[in-house]
């Protein structure tokens, strides 16, 4: 039903462009036939080249893995093909033909399926209207909802989308919507599939559903371009990878030629032998004071059906970790302890202190940050730049007050470090500091006054991460802290975390990356059903060990 | 934020409010005096809501694509005006209706093309329009009132089809049905809200932002031609007083209808039910003998109260998809 060569919009008399329906036999003409070729692709952004003559050939058949570190040009690249930004130079053929794309619908209609890499979706509409945007299947101007229901129900059942056609997507998880994103690129009739990090907010057995639909489309000879910053997915899916760095091609290889060290040195270039140097730091398992209370204290918290009787404690200097597939409850016990989800019973205690937080604000107050799942919703601010984003909740004055604090200091003092609205803004101290977090985070933007959303994906992530890092918090509570994020960056990342727990800082990680719960926290609590299952120290547990308590 | 759960569902069923307004004002002006359900006072009031509805309908798809028409009001009056001076010249009545009813496309696509060239948010250009076609209208009609002769085109309003439903609310109605299709059934309609629901995903859609804004803007210009044409079919002559602050009624029924000023929805049948509930109120007042000069004092009311109440909803939406 769902595939690339034929689809519902196959005899929908909306885009049924006569060339479309030559695709009914799409293997025709051998399986490595050239579906796309890019040559010498150039773009610049206020004269800034970002690609500097970049080729790509995507075949018919064929998985081709575009990898390379954070701000590399990939989503670029991809945005040329799909129409939605004009090459500076270069060109651009479709089955053997030159096209210029002017636009998304050109590319679409040209057979080129894109699932880009933040979310495209109307929150204000339902998953089928989504799913079928600009593509609706129509007779005599009216729309047929029922076959698009239709077919909706069995791609959102092969995605393992537990959802009616209906449901408005702004109310589903980030992860549900990337499901969503991806079934509108499935649906119709399609050539060439390119996916941007399509898995950067899947969990493993979502992936691997995907992987499952990749593969079908792949026999069906659809020619696939595949962008993902996890190395065990590319290597376990593509035939071949294509590695950028700083917008130029630096190999292009089949799979079987190469191993992930070489991809690696490939992607950091010089910067590689860096690499693997940061040692595992010794986990503080032995909270920093053990006879304080805990930053963080939650006990027998309930929340609506889905979080029953949590119970967990992080100590200042700890780093914990929430395992759990999706619908455990994992990002909802985070969004609670932030505010953001009513708390039907039970307490919840920073610094020993019970606290009713109905608002992030208050979360704020009482020293807790969060750093969001979903950057686009409920991070970034597009409109401001680079530097407004990370110095939002900058406050110069608090590290000085925390150490008085320390010393003896009471609660109010706590509570005056929160800036004012009318504090004066010292440009010169928020320059300095982020400089230091651009720095240390390797944030690469060419200039701090860019829009944010003019950085790349994983770049936007690190900027966010730095705004948690300047606001000084007690709690820091991180949502799937590297989305997005390259190997080199993941690790600057990591060892940040690191470091905010040597300060004194309790963390607590939710993660669906088992290796960077393992990687990152001293303990882990593994949810399932909304329920804490277990706690497993992550010395001597394996990845398989956890997997098998959240599948219960 | 502990909200029982009916006024959360009340909150949430978004046409319930003005039905239940409508519902209640009819209960208090009929107790006050009983001359409100008379049937002359109930056709005013139909007749009324009929024409405010159909630009109100038109006015709903503008708000759902997150945008506004201020000009709606100064197209009613020229297409009056123009339906007057062309009945005057001894042009037959067919032409004269497919005239004024033209007037809105062009007016309409005016600003439509002028957002779109110019890249100006809808309700700067339509400002402008407003103005402009004012300007127009006292040129044409040297700020003198045209009467309308034609005996026939009254009647297409303001006679009672059967005896009992004036013309004027089957007009409505077809407008109201074809609108619903049009905005629920095909492309156009869907991509209208995805342009007021995220622009960025309409644009990665392949929807063609541009034509779909000067459709959205040729039809409302087509309603409120429309709406002007029975106005003046009701009042018997046109002058530019003509849909005069008709533009703060038409947002005013969309915003009361449950509509949300943020874009994304529309509630064609709640713009419907609001349209019946502002033309109640005012005939209400009017039977009441409360001084017509407090109108707009209650009109502004109603629209702060219509506006409150789509916070608060915005409020246990955004909650609701944390809590729920
Ligand atoms: N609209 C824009 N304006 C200015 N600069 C931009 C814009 N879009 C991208 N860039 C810059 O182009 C470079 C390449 O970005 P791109 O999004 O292609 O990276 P990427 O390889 O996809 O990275 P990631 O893995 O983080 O998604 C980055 O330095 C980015 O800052
Ligand atoms: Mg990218």
């Amino acid at each position: 039903m769902v595939s690339g060569a034929g689809g519902l919009a196959n005899g929908s008399d909306t885009h049924s462009d006569t060339h479309l329906d030559t695709w009914a036999t799409p293997s025709e003409g051998g399986q490595s036939e050239v579906l796309v070729r890019a040559t010498g692709m150039r773009k610049h952004f206020d004269g800034v080249e970002v690609l500097h003559g970049v080729d790509l050939e995507l075949r018919s058949g064929q998985v081709h893995a575009l990898l390379g570190e954070n701000g590399a040009g990939k989503s670029t690249i991809i945005n040329l093909l799909s129409g939605r930004l004009r090459p500076d130079g270069g060109q651009i053929e479709v089955y053997g033909a030159p096209v210029e794309f002017r636009n998304p619908l050109a590319a679409r209609r040209a057979g080129i399926s894109v699932i880009a890499q933040e979310l495209e979706l109307v929150p204000t509409l339902s998953i089928v209207e989504n799913v079928f945007l600009g593509v609706e299947p129509t007779r005599h101007w009216l729309i047929r909802w029922a076959d698009a229901r239709r077919t909706v129900v069995t791609v959102l059942e092969e995605l393992g989308v537990n959802a009616k056609p209906d449901q408005i997507v702004g109310s589903m998880s980030i992860a549900d919507q990337q499901l969503v994103e991806i079934a509108k690129a499935i649906v119709g009739q399609f050539r060439v599939l390119i996916m941007d990090e399509p898995t950067s907010a899947l969990n493993l057995s979502d992936t691997q559903r995907l992987f499952k639909i990749v593969r079908r489309l792949r026999a069906t000879g659809v020619a696939i371009l595949y962008v993902s910053h996890r190395l065990w997915e590319v290597f376990d899916l593509a035939d071949r990878i294509t590695v950028l760095r700083d917008g130029q091609r630096i190999l292009s290889t089949g799979i079987a030629e190469i191993d992930v060290d070489g991809v690696i040195r490939a992607m950091l270039g010089s910067k590689s032998s860096l690499m693997g140097m940061a040692a595992r730091p010794s986990r503080a398992t032995v909270p920093a004071a053990p006879t304080a209370p805990p930053a963080l204290a939650l006990d027998a918290v309930q929340s609506g059906e889905v979080l029953h009787d949590i119970s967990l404690s992080v100590h200042a200097g700890q780093v914990i970790g929430l395992a759990g597939v999706l619908g455990s409850g994992r990002t909802e016990l985070v969004e609670a302890i932030y505010g953001l989800r009513r708390i039907d019973a039970g307490t919840v205690r920073l610094n020993g202190k019970a606290v009713e937080l109905r608002e992030p604000k208050e979360a704020l107050r009482h020293g807790a940050f969060l750093l969001p799942e979903d950057r686009k919703l409920e991070g970034i601010f597009g409109h401001f730049d680079v530097r407004e984003n990370v110095i939002l909740s900058f406050d110069p004055s608090a590290k000085k007050v925390r150490k008085s604090s320390e010393s003896g200091g009471s609660e109010t003092a706590t509570l005056q470090r929160r800036r004012s609205g009318l504090t004066p803004i010292h440009l010169q101290t928020e320059r300095k500091a982020f400089e230091t977090m651009r720095k240390a985070l390797g944030i690469r933007c060419s200039r701090p006054e860019d829009r944010i959303t003019a950085l790349s994906g994983g770049n936007q992530q690190k900027a966010l991460f730095a705004r948690a890092a300047l606001s000084h918090p007690n709690v820091l509570l991180l949502s799937e802290p590297t989305r997005g994020v390259d190997v080199g960056a993941k690790e600057e990342i990591y060892s940040a975390i690191d470091r905010f727990a040597e300060q004194g800082i309790a963390v607590l990680v939710s993660s669906s990356e088992l290796s960077e719960l393992l990687r990152l926290s001293a303990h882990i609590y593994v949810l399932r059903a909304g329920r804490i299952v277990a706690q497993v120290s992550a010395e001597g547990t394996s990845e398989g060990d956890i997997l098998k308590l959240m599948a219960g | 934020m502990a909200m029982p759960g009916a006024i959360k569902r009340m909150l949430a069923a978004e046409s319930a409010a003005a039905l239940l307004a409508l519902i209640a004002v009819f209960v208090i002006f009929s107790a006050i005096n009983e001359r409100f359900l008379s049937t002359l006072n109930i056709d005013g009031i139909v007749v009324s809501a009929s024409i405010s509805a159909i630009t109100g309908l038109g006015m709903t798809l503008i708000i759902a694509m997150r945008g506004l028409d201020l000009s709606v009001g100064s197209i009613m009056g020229f297409a009056a005006i123009a339906a007057a001076e062309l009945l005057s010249h001894g042009v037959p009545l067919w032409l004269v209706i497919v005239s004024g009813l033209a007037v809105g496309v062009g007016l309409g696509l005016c600003n439509g093309l002028l957002i779109i060239l110019l890249r100006l948010p809808s309700f700067v250009a339509t400002l402008a329009t407003l103005s402009m076609i004012l300007g127009g209208e006292l040129l044409i009609t040297h700020g003198e009132t045209v009467t309308i002769h034609s005996a026939l085109f009254s009647r297409i309003v303001i006679s009672n089809i059967g005896g009992c439903v004036p013309a004027a609310a089957v007009i409505a109605i077809l407008v109201f049905v074809l609108i619903w299709l049009i905005f629920h059934r095909t492309p156009f309609g869907r991509h209208v809200v995805a342009i007021g629901g995220d622009i960025r995903a309409a644009v990665g859609a392949g929807i063609n932002i541009r034509r779909v804004t000067v459709g959205a803007f040729i039809l409302v210009g087509v309603c409120a031609a429309l709406s002007g044409l029975m106005t003046g079919a009701e009042l018997q002559n046109a002058d530019s007083t003509i849909g005069a602050g008709a533009e703060l009624t038409a947002i005013a029924v969309v915003v009361v209808g449950g509509t949300s000023l943020v874009g994304g929805r529309g509630n064609l049948f709640g713009t419907v039910c609001a349209s019946l509930l502002l033309a109640s109120i005012q005939a209400g007042l009017n039977v009441a003998n409360v001084s017509s000069l407090y109108e707009d004092l209650v009109f502004g009311s109603i629209l702060i109260v219509a506006l409150m109440v789509d916070g608060l909803r915005r409020g246990t939406r955004r909650r609701g998809m944390l809590v729920v």
